[in-house]
């Protein structure tokens, strides 16, 4: 087979798998996640101000620890598990991947596919949830200057939320795919790892490397002020942290492809 | 490596503990070949290995050449209408066609022409556009056939694809495999109702507890099962000296008049009782009308194969 028949073949899992995660019913709830954020801002939004609020400091270490704590923690830690963990085992209990396998697909074109269509539309989803809630946090100095939010550095600030969320979205997403692969109830992984990275604040230095949050809050442009009961580590380098996440998500797709190759179709036992 | 056979040597497959069949040897030229067995006997592990769906425990399995284990050959290769009865959610039966041809790498003007060209051949053309959770259960085994043919693979296996199908869709189903198979395709069908088999096909693979039994013509199977007499429909005139005169044949162990116009005959070596017929016709005086096997259905061979009296030949 050509190149071209494999953009092709790729191009057409993308579309159909960011369709399904978009508009299938699964989507409901990953839509209810990235709503959450937006209607905590605009809560915020509705309560009188405070002198603490007014402001672009405060907002900006507001919308940090909402970021940090909830957001990236919570937010897009569920969501992606939603959406990669479904790629397959949603099809498997819908009883409907053996279609997929009869395609003529090399298994790693199959692995490609699914995962882009996953990390396309879980950031689709979450990057506008993301958007919309910081411009809510800020939405009290916009009264004051409308234009605040295209200049340096709120702009700036934004755009490097946005490409946490997009690598968060990217690790997350290649290691949730591998979950949903690997087992046939990825949701008990999937708790445990949940466990695992809410720890992560209170790690020794060594065992904060070994999560994806470690290297997230590498490359995040404002710390979270909550860090009280925190073991002091210093986040990684810029490009360590997006070496770190690159090697997880090729080690999480390689794993992936390798349980692909492995994959059999018996619903009776799923 | 090309080739125009299927062929399974020593395949064994296991569920953990359990067996889903175990050490099969088949070497199947192209046509349409039928797969009796009764539920839970192995069929369908059998034909998800053909496909490519489950990978053998033990054993080598080669279609035209190509291992199973090489999926983007393999899905050019074969067509699969399985028998489970789910789809892509919120499909229409023409989306459902034009993704599997797209996935074939194929151009969505093409795609979109041979997918209203399937459906049509399955009958489905006025439904094409409709949402396949409103079909009705004929039509969904339809479309499942239209998606296996759809991308003209040189091997379709078809798992109970008559299951649901009224009687004239079955006539006009078991129409279509046999146009399929003529040009030069192997066609596998699988059915646990043993008479629709005879319908389908004279080549059998029979499969029980996971092991082939028998396979091929069943003619030639029946034949092979020397424990069980053949029992031969005798239509004539004076059935009753026919009856006496046949008697004295050292092969033949029954002779039973069914009526006034017939009788039956039990024979160890139909070959020879064929071969006496014209001197048992001179020799009574009876005018013979016809002269038919009557325990050459695939249900009859299964049940000397398997049944109580039966096993392995």
């Amino acid at each position: 087979m050509t190149g071209g028949t494999w953009r092709r073949q790729v191009a057409v899992l993308l579309r159909t798998t960011t369709a399904r995660s978009l508009l299938g019913r699964r989507a409901a709830p990953v839509l209810l996640l990235a709503a959450m954020p937006v209607v905590l801002a605009l809560v915020r939004g509705l309560l009188p101000p405070g002198s603490e609020r007014v402001g672009i400091g405060s907002s900006t270490t507001q919308f940090a620890d909402i970021f940090h704590f909830f957001i990236l923690r919570f937010v897009v830690f569920v969501a992606t598990a939603v959406v990669f963990i479904n790629l397959f085992r949603g099809e498997v209990v819908e009883r409907s991947l053996h279609y997929t396998l009869l395609a003529p697909l090399p298994r790693s074109v199959l692995v490609a596919g699914k995962y882009l269509g996953g990390l396309v539309a879980s950031v689709a989803i979450l990057g506008p949830a993301t958007v919309v809630t910081f411009v809510l946090y800020f939405l009290p100095q916009m009264r004051v200057a409308p234009s605040i939010l295209l200049e340096a550095p709120l702009l700036g600030q934004l755009l490097r939320w946005l490409v946490v969320m997009v690598l968060a979205c990217a690790a997350y997403g290649a290691l949730f795919t591998l979950a949903g692969l690997r087992f046939s109830n990825p949701m008990l992984p999937a708790l445990l790892f949940l466990g695992w990275e809410s720890l992560n604040p209170f790690l020794p230095p060594l065992l904060k490397a070994v999560s994806v949050v470690h290297y997230l809050e590498g490359l995040t442009p404002v710390p979270p002020s909550v860090r009280a009961f925190a073991i002091l580590g210093r986040p990684p380098a810029p490009w360590a942290a997006v070496l770190g996440l690159a090697v997880i998500v090729a080690v999480a797709l390689w794993a992936s492809l390798w349980c692909a190759r492995r994959l059999e179709i018996s619903y009776g036992s799923d | 490596m090309t080739s125009d056979r299927i062929t399974l040597h020593e395949v064994s497959k296991f569920y953990g503990e359990v067996l889903g069949i175990n050490r099969v040897n088949l070497d199947l030229t192209p046509g349409l070949i039928g797969l009796v067995g009764p539920n839970g006997s192995g069929k369908s592990t059998l034909m998800h290995l053909l496909a490519g769906l489950l990978r053998p425990s033990r054993g080598a399995i080669s279609v035209r050449g190509c291992p199973p284990d090489r999926p983007a050959v393999m899905g050019r290769l074969v067509g699969y209408c399985t028998q489970y009865d789910s789809f892509p959610a919120g499909a229409t039966g023409l989306r459902f066609l034009r993704t599997a041809l797209a996935l074939h790498g194929i151009e969505p003007g093409q795609a979109e022409h041979r997918a209203w060209q399937a459906l049509e051949r399955v009958g489905l053309q006025d439904a094409g556009r409709r949402r396949i959770a409103s079909y009705s259960k004929g039509m969904r085994q339809r479309v499942k056939l239209a998606y296996a043919f759809c991308h003209d693979p040189q091997v379709l296996i078809l798992d109970e694809p008559l299951n649901g199908l009224d009687p004239m869709g079955r006539t006009e189903m078991i129409e279509l495999f046999g146009e399929l198979a003529r040009g030069g395709r192997h066609v596998l069908v699988s059915s646990h109702i043993l008479d629709e088999v005879d319908r389908i096909s004279d080549r059998v693979i029979m499969i029980h507890g996971g092991s082939v039994v028998a396979e091929g013509a069943i003619r030639a199977v029946r034949g092979e099962i020397k424990s069980q007499p053949i029992q031969v429909l005798i239509r004539c005139d004076r059935p009753h000296p026919v009856a006496a005169r046949a008697l004295e044949l050292e092969h033949v162990v029954e002779a039973r008049i069914v009526d006034e116009t017939a009788l039956m005959l039990r024979t160890r070596d139909a070959d020879a009782l064929f071969a006496a017929l014209g001197d048992i016709v001179l020799d009574s005086g009876a005018d013979i009308e016809t002269l038919l096997p009557a325990d050459e259905s695939v249900q009859s061979v299964y049940d000397y194969l398997i049944g109580d009296g039966g096993g392995r030949p």
